[in-house]
C-alpha cells in the first residue's frame, strides 16, 4: 500500500464532508493509505490571503509543507486552490533567496522548509500512483451510456510549468478518469473556461458561466464533472443565480469526481450527500436500480468512512 | 504608443510635455513584493490578452494595458477603490501564454498586495482574509460543521495552532507596519 500525506484544505472538510468521505472511501479501495497532517491550516487560499501579502502566504504554505516533510511523505490535495498554493510554493521556494526569507519566518516557530515533499492533486495521484486500470477494476456499477461533461478548472493545469500535470491545451486526465468509470466523457466547446469565482465583479462570472453551461447543454451531457470544490460551488449555487438572471434552465448537476467514483464503486446514492445540492444528479439512480437485481452485497453501512 | 499621433520633435529639442515620466518610485515599491518586478520584462506583445476570460467578458480589463501602466509607473490609476485589478479571474492563462515569463497574474496579485498596504480592499475579500487570520481557515467553522461531518463518520475539524500562524503572518497584521527587525527586505 502506498502512503501519502493528505492535505484536505478548508472547503471540502468544512462544507462538503461527503466529498471527503468519498475520497477516503475510494482511495481505500484503490490501496492508497491516507496519512492525516496534524496541525495543518488553510493552504492559504491563492485568491484572498495571497492578495494581501505574498510573503506571509508563502510562509504559511511552507509551514503546511513542513508537516508532510516531517513525516517523510509526499502530499496530495483535493482542491485545485490548495494545489495551486502548495505547488507554487514548492516551485518558488527552489529560489534560494526566497527560501531564506521564508525560513526566517519559519524560524520564529522552530520550523524549516526543506523542499523534500512533492505536491500532487488527487486526480494526478490516482493517474500516476494507482492507474486507470485499477480504477476501472474497482468499479462495480459501470456508468454505461452516461454522457459526462468535464470542467477542468484552472489550477489543476495552469501554469503548466509549475503544475506539470497535463497539456493545458489538450488535457486528458479527467477524460481518462471518467472513461474508467464506464461513462462517456464529452468535451464541450467552452471546456477551457474558468469558473469565475475569484473575480470580484458580478457580470464577468455570470456571463462566462452562462456561455459555459450553454455549451454543456448543447452536447447533452447529463452531469458536469469536476475536481475542485470552488468550481463546484460556482456550478451549483452559482448556476441557480445564472439561470434566474438569464431566465434559462440548464439543469446541469455538477459532481465532484470522487463522489462519482464512490458511487461507481457501489456506495448508495443516498449516502453521498447529493441531497444537499441545488442540482441533484438524480440520473445516477438508474444505475443503482439496474445493479440492485444483480448485486446486493456492496451496500455499506451509513457513514462508514473507512474500508477494512 | 500614444493615441494621438504626435510629430516627432527634432533631435535634441524634445518638449517636456511629450515625455512620459516614469514613476520609478512606484515600480521600486512594487518590485519589493514577491515577483512584483516581473513586469519589467514585458514587451507588450499581447499574448496574455487573447486567452484572458476577464478581457473576453469585460470592456475594461486588459492584462497588457495593466502591464503597460506598471511599466510607466502609473500606480495611481491602479491603486484605487474598486480597482480594475479585482476583475482578474486568477485563471493563470496569461501566466501560461507569456513568452517573457512575466506572469501578469502574479504582477496583478503583487499590485493587490500594495492595495492591502493602503488598506483599500473590497469588503468580501477583506472578510475572508479576516476569517483566515482569526481561525487559520477560510471557511468558518461552527458546531453544525462537525455534526455534518459526523454524518459521514468523519471526526470533528482538527484545531489549527493559531499561535504559530499568527507568528508567521505578523508583520502585516498589525497596522501594516514595516517588516520587523531581522527580516531583510
Amino acid at each position: 500500500m502506498k502512503r501519502f500525506a493528505f492535505f484536505p484544505g478548508c472547503l471540502i472538510p468544512a462544507r462538503h464532508p461527503a466529498m471527503e468521505f468519498a475520497i477516503r472511501h475510494t482511495l481505500g479501495n484503490l490501496n492508497v493509505e491516507i496519512v492525516d497532517l496534524e496541525g495543518a491550516s488553510c493552504c492559504p487560499d491563492p485568491i484572498y490571503f495571497k492578495s494581501k501579502d505574498k510573503l506571509s502566504w508563502l510562509s504559511v504554505a511552507a509551514r503546511n509543507l513542513t508537516l508532510a516533510e516531517d513525516l517523510g511523505l509526499d502530499v496530495f490535495t483535493n482542491c485545485s486552490g490548495c494545489t495551486a498554493t502548495l505547488s507554487e510554493t514548492y516551485h518558488l521556494l527552489k529560489d534560494e533567496g526566497l527560501r531564506a526569507k521564508v525560513n526566517e519566518r519559519l524560524k520564529r516557530i522552530g520550523r524549516e522548509y526543506r523542499g523534500t515533499s512533492r505536491v500532487r492533486h488527487i486526480a494526478t495521484l490516482v493517474r500516476d500512483e494507482v492507474g486507470y486500470d485499477a480504477v476501472r477494476e474497482s468499479v462495480v456499477r459501470p456508468l454505461e451510456d452516461m454522457k459526462v461533461a468535464i470542467h477542468y478548472g484552472c489550477h489543476l493545469l495552469k501554469p503548466s510549468r509549475i503544475m506539470q500535470v497535463d497539456d493545458p491545451n489538450d488535457p486528458n486526465v479527467m477524460e481518462n478518469l471518467v472513461t474508467a468509470l464506464g461513462a462517456t466523457p464529452v468535451r464541450h466547446k467552452n471546456w477551457y473556461l474558468c469558473c469565475g469565482k475569484a473575480c470580484q465583479t458580478e457580470d464577468i462570472p455570470s456571463n462566462m458561466m452562462h456561455d459555459l453551461l450553454g455549451t454543456v447543454h448543447d452536447v447533452q451531457a447529463e452531469i458536469l464533472c469536476m475536481i475542485c470544490p470552488t468550481c463546484f460551488g460556482q456550478f451549483d449555487h452559482g448556476q441557480m443565480k445564472v439561470c434566474k438572471q438569464f431566465g434559462e434552465d440548464y439543469h446541469t448537476p455538477p459532481i465532484y469526481y470522487f463522489q462519482l467514483l464512490a458511487f461507481a464503486q457501489g456506495v448508495p446514492y443516498d449516502e453521498l450527500g447529493f441531497e444537499r445540492q441545488r442540482f441533484k444528479p438524480e440520473c445516477l439512480r438508474r444505475f443503482e436500480e439496474s445493479a440492485e437485481s444483480a448485486e446486493s452485497a456492496v451496500a455499506l453501512p451509513p457513514g462508514s468512512g473507512k474500508t477494512e | 504608443m500614444s493615441e494621438t499621433p504626435v510629430e516627432n520633435p527634432p533631435a535634441g529639442d524634445a518638449r517636456n510635455e511629450d515625455i512620459v515620466r516614469v514613476d520609478f518610485q512606484f515600480r521600486r515599491e512594487l518590485a519589493e513584493k514577491v515577483e512584483g518586478n516581473l513586469a519589467s520584462f514585458c514587451y507588450q506583445c499581447g499574448a496574455c490578452v487573447g486567452d484572458c476570460p476577464a478581457t473576453t467578458y469585460s470592456d475594461e480589463f486588459n492584462p497588457r494595458e495593466i502591464m503597460l501602466k506598471v511599466l510607466y509607473g502609473l500606480g495611481g490609476e491602479l491603486l484605487v477603490e474598486d480597482s480594475i485589478l479585482w476583475q482578474c479571474t486568477n485563471c493563470y492563462n496569461c501566466h501560461e501564454r507569456c513568452p517573457q515569463e512575466v506572469k501578469p497574474v502574479e504582477v496583478i496579485i503583487s499590485l493587490k498586495n500594495m492595495l492591502a498596504d493602503l488598506g483599500i480592499y473590497p469588503d468580501p475579500v477583506q472578510k475572508i482574509i479576516k476569517t483566515f487570520e482569526e481561525t487559520g481557515r477560510t471557511t468558518p467553522i461552527n458546531p453544525a460543521v462537525d455534526r455534518h461531518r459526523a454524518k459521514y463518520g468523519l471526526p470533528p475539524m482538527p484545531p489549527v495552532p493559531m499561535d504559530e500562524i499568527r507568528k508567521l503572518i505578523e508583520p502585516r497584521t498589525s497596522t501594516g507596519a514595516a517588516a520587523e527587525e531581522g527580516e531583510s527586505e
